[in-house]
């Protein structure tokens, strides 16, 4: 499928290749020029060899999504060609620096079906020629990508010299390669029409991941203890918020396991200091007992959850949705907790310091969920929202003066009790896991037991009650109405926009971000309405789906489930709503 | 922190450690002794109740939580210690003391054990050492003596025991001591010098468990336990000394400061990046403009 100013060049090669370099290059070259990008690696778990890509979605306006198939290819290794030759579209182009390619017979076959130019550029002997190393021959590549891309040369030199700006003596001889590169014969390959937006200065739009995002929200909620274990998606939060720790004075510590990381966030929270953890669905698996430790002793804590497909290890580099059931349910016991999905970066920002103030002011856990797709995919905006002003459900100096230890875990009608941090008042308490009173003091019998547990319990009504409700967009009318949350909304909103152009089918999405404590009058309204309700979702059983029926009744008949570790792409979107009866 | 509502700079004394809250151990149980010992360690120190945290961890020793002053958190089985490293981490000016069974430290959460003493948290660390799983009504722990026949091995464990203080010793540990649940003056008096240690303070309270140790009881710590301050030649600071000594748990036990190091840095004043800042993470909540880092996304 080709849309009309969309343009898809994907940078492949071995893991180790220098491929993700290539892409973010490229990348920042391009939204320097005028255009929009959206970036989406794949890669192995595996440090060199296999394979991996740096796809660019490229447009004439912001985009959040990436296409199943590219224009063009540029390709380092044997394995990637054979990997991605069938993702490129039809008289799509291929250039690569494959010393004596042969292609197989099926290959051969689908290069001649698609009618696929491929042209070989020498580029390590062009880079040893010029005088420089083999690494070079990536500048190379770059330069060729950036011919096909019809660019001026000088917004690429721009971001080289950039790059080595640190490295003086190897400016020149890139800058070379990329000449070379640039000027290298091509001739017969179809060149990229873009359509360059200038009404703006592209220069100040911030290219980042999910992941930079939720650090950037963080550090703005005041967060200043940071704890983690590494962990596919996760990790580069904990990589990021380190690479700036001097700047920011932030607490920033790798440790020995996830179960210490959920247990020190609690130790930390508890004394007042606004503490994140960061992990993936193994490593929240190995947290959810101090989540319901939580539960109990009523204290707040963040935890982002990035989700990968499991179970197990399962596909670690590779994207999924598919642990909202472990965030709605995990941790044994009954106790209010709030959910929520983020899915592009100003949801990350956003929705990261609205988790510090839910958890505060009803001293609960809050889970917030990404995915790979969301954590590290490379987004462009074009600046960073408001921050949301901090609240943290404390009692104030003349409230603490007043303050007695059986005012802690006081019996309320909205279930949120009093909160103090430790020292900072002569009235005591014990934050107790087992069951209490409401200074904390054990007990066991039935009628406290249960005042308390109850008093736990209504928390979830009255944050039911600041929760929004999820967003509609699109259509007030429409032939199909979809329901989501996460990365799929980015994937369906971009194919709204390119369908509004070919085809006069009607959609309408239903987001959800707020996820539990579930808000459903919106979605009855909507449901009752929809000619065709289509529950799309990154998993295999529906999970939201199931959420919403079971508060609901409404079942969910259709349903474009996707589980193998890819997200969705518009191109499904779009066969789904135009085939698919 | 400031206290917000002390009245007055008063002098703490035993009753700002006392709750109304009865007692549920055991008559002759280890821990009144060592309940009370701390109450005097931290009067004569001089710490208030309100800038005193205690952390328990799910164990009869747990079961005290609500039984003394000052703020309390009791948190999850074997899980104490992180729960009370993170608690220093965020605020460095309260005392922080944790308290756990050999069951929750050396079973359920040996390995927080290993990694706060290699971060050298400052908290004072307890191991209430009963030989048994107390609470749950005397299994075996990994400090319960090899054949000892227990409920859960009627014929007698089949592990080897874990020595704690050896245990300990053998980590780059920068406080190790040793007392005894029947002696309160002297458990006051080590508790006072794991106060007084700036860094992981580990104090194993070797106690006695009259309904579920009856091999080791009372009578026979009395027996055996030797105050190691009075050895003329000790130098706690000979790390090879202290678990030669610490190595004999049947004949002569030692009790007392067994190894120290004295140039102890405590984790939180590790931090390359916080070297030139004075509030505790606690006292940071607020709004940071990010402005400045978002040059590197352009
Ligand atoms: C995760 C978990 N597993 C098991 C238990 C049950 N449990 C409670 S206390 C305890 C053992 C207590 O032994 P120890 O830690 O030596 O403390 P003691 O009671 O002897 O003081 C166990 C197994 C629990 N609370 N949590």
């Amino acid at each position: 499928m080709y849309f009309k100013n969309r343009y898809v060049v994907k940078a492949a090669g071995e893991s180790g290749q220098g491929v993700n370099s290539i892409g973010e290059i490229l990348a920042k070259a391009i939204k320097n020029n005028g255009l929009y990008i959206f970036g989406y690696r794949e890669y192995p778990s595996l440090i060199k060899g296999g394979y991996a890509s740096y796809q660019i979605d490229i447009a004439d306006q912001e985009i959040k999504s990436s296409s199943k198939e590219c224009d063009l290819l540029m390709c380092l290794s044997r394995v990637s060609f054979q990997m991605y030759l069938e993702t490129v579209r039809e008289n799509g182009s291929v250039i690569h620096s494959i010393y004596k390619l042969t292609l197989s017979p099926e290959e051969q076959a689908y290069v001649e079906k698609n009618k696929i130019h491929i042209i070989y550029i020498p580029a390590q002997d062009l880079a040893i020629e010029l005088g420089g190393k083999r690494i070079m021959s990536n500048t190379i590549m770059l330069g060729a990508i950036w011919q096909v891309l019809g660019l001026e040369i000088i917004g690429l030199e721009a971001k080289i010299k950039e790059i080595f700006a640190k490295k003086p003596d190897v400016i020149d001889i890139n800058l070379k390669c990329l000449q070379a590169g640039y000027k290298y014969d091509l001739s017969g390959l179809t060149r990229a029409v873009l359509k360059i937006s200038e009404h703006k200065n592209f220069k100040d739009d911030l290219l980042m991941t999910g992941n930079h995002s939720i650090s950037l929200g963080a550090i703005a909620a005041g967060v200043r203890v940071f704890y983690a274990y590494p962990m596919t998606p996760s990790s580069s939060i904990l990589s990021y918020l380190a690479s700036v720790y001097h700047e920011t004075g932030m607490l920033v510590k790798q440790i020995e396991d996830e179960i210490s990381v959920a247990n020190m966030g609690v130790g930390s929270m508890f004394m007042g200091a606004r503490t994140l953890i960061a992990t993936s669905g193994g490593g929240f698996d190995l947290m959810t007992e101090a989540v319901s430790l939580t539960g109990i002793t009523e204290t707040p804590l963040v935890c982002i959850l990035a989700q990968r497909p499991g179970p197990g290890t399962g596909l670690p580099t590779w994207t999924s949705a598919s642990d909202l059931n472990i965030a709605v349910y995990s941790g044994h016991g009954e106790y209010t907790r709030c959910v929520v999905a983020a899915h592009d970066i100003e949801s990350c920002y956003l929705v990261t310091q609205h988790a510090f103030n839910i958890a505060e002011k009803y001293q609960i856990p809050v889970i917030v969920l990404t995915e790979k797709q969301i954590a590290e995919s490379i987004f462009q905006v074009d600046h960073m929202p408001k921050d949301i002003p901090i609240e943290r459900g404390l009692l104030s100096d003349e409230e603490l003066e007043k303050a007695v230890s059986a005012d802690r875990f006081k019996i309320t009608e909205s279930g949120i009790s009093p909160r103090w941090l430790p020292g900072s008042c002569d009235a005591t308490f014990d934050a107790n896991s087992d069951e209490h009173l409401s200074d904390g003091s054990l007990t066991e019998d039935a009628i406290p037991a249960r005042q308390m547990y109850e008093k736990r319990i209504r928390k979830e009504e009255s944050l039911l009650k600041e929760l929004p409700e999820p967003e509609i967009y699109g259509s007030d009318n429409p032939d199909i109405s979809f329901v989501g949350w996460g990365s799929v909304k980015n994937s369906v909103i971009d194919a709204m926009n390119i369908l509004a152009d070919y085809s006069d089918k009607k959609i309408a999405y239903m987001h959800y971000e707020y996820v539990y404590p579930i808000r459903t009058e919106k979605f009855i309204k909507y449901a009752k309405t929809a000619k065709k309700l289509v529950l799309i979702e990154n998993n295999a059983l529906g999970q939201l789906g199931s959420l919403i029926s079971s508060k609901t009744g409404v079942l969910f008949k259709n349903r474009l489930l996707k589980y193998d570790g890819r997200p969705f792409f518009i191109e499904e979107i779009i066969s789904y709503i135009q085939d698919k009866e | 922190m400031t206290c917000k509502s002390c009245s007055s700079n008063k002098t703490p004394t035993m009753k700002d450690f006392q709750s109304n809250n009865l007692f549920t151990w055991c008559t002759n149980c280890g821990n009144y002794g060592i309940h009370t010992a701390l109450r005097r360690a931290l009067v004569a120190k001089k710490i208030p109740a309100c800038q005193t945290l205690n952390c328990f961890d799910i164990g009869c020793n747990g079961n005290g939580s609500d039984k003394i002053g000052g703020y309390s958190f009791h948190g999850l089985h074997g899980r104490v210690i992180p729960m009370a490293c993170g608690a220093t981490m965020a605020n460095s000016k309260m005392t922080v003391i944790a308290f756990g069974g050999d069951g929750g430290t050396l079973g359920e959460g040996v390995g927080h054990l290993v990694h706060a003493i290699r971060g050298n948290y400052n908290i004072t660390f307890v191991l209430h050492n009963n030989l048994n799983y107390g609470l749950t009504k005397g299994q075996a722990s990994p400090t319960t003596l090899k054949n000892m026949k227990m409920n859960s091995s009627p014929d007698g464990v089949t592990s080897e025991l874990l020595h704690p203080a050896n245990f300990v010793l053998s980590l780059e540990s920068t406080f190790v001591a040793r007392s005894f649940s029947g002696n309160v003056k002297h458990m006051a008096k080590t508790f006072e010098q794991a106060l007084d240690h700036r860094g992981f303070s580990f104090v194993e309270i070797l106690q006695s468990c009259p309904s579920y140790n009856k091999e080791t009881p009372h009578e026979w710590y009395m027996d055996r336990v030797f105050d190691i301050s009075n050895l003329a030649d000790y130098d706690s600071s000979n790390r090879q000394q202290a678990l030669a000594i610490a190595q004999d748990q049947e004949e002569k036990i030692a009790i007392g400061v067994l190894f120290q190091d004295k140039k102890s840095v405590p984790q939180i004043e590790k931090q390359p990046n916080r070297k030139d800042i004075v509030t505790d993470a606690y006292e940071e909540t607020r709004h940071y403009d990010i402005s400045k880092l978002l040059s590197k996304f352009r």
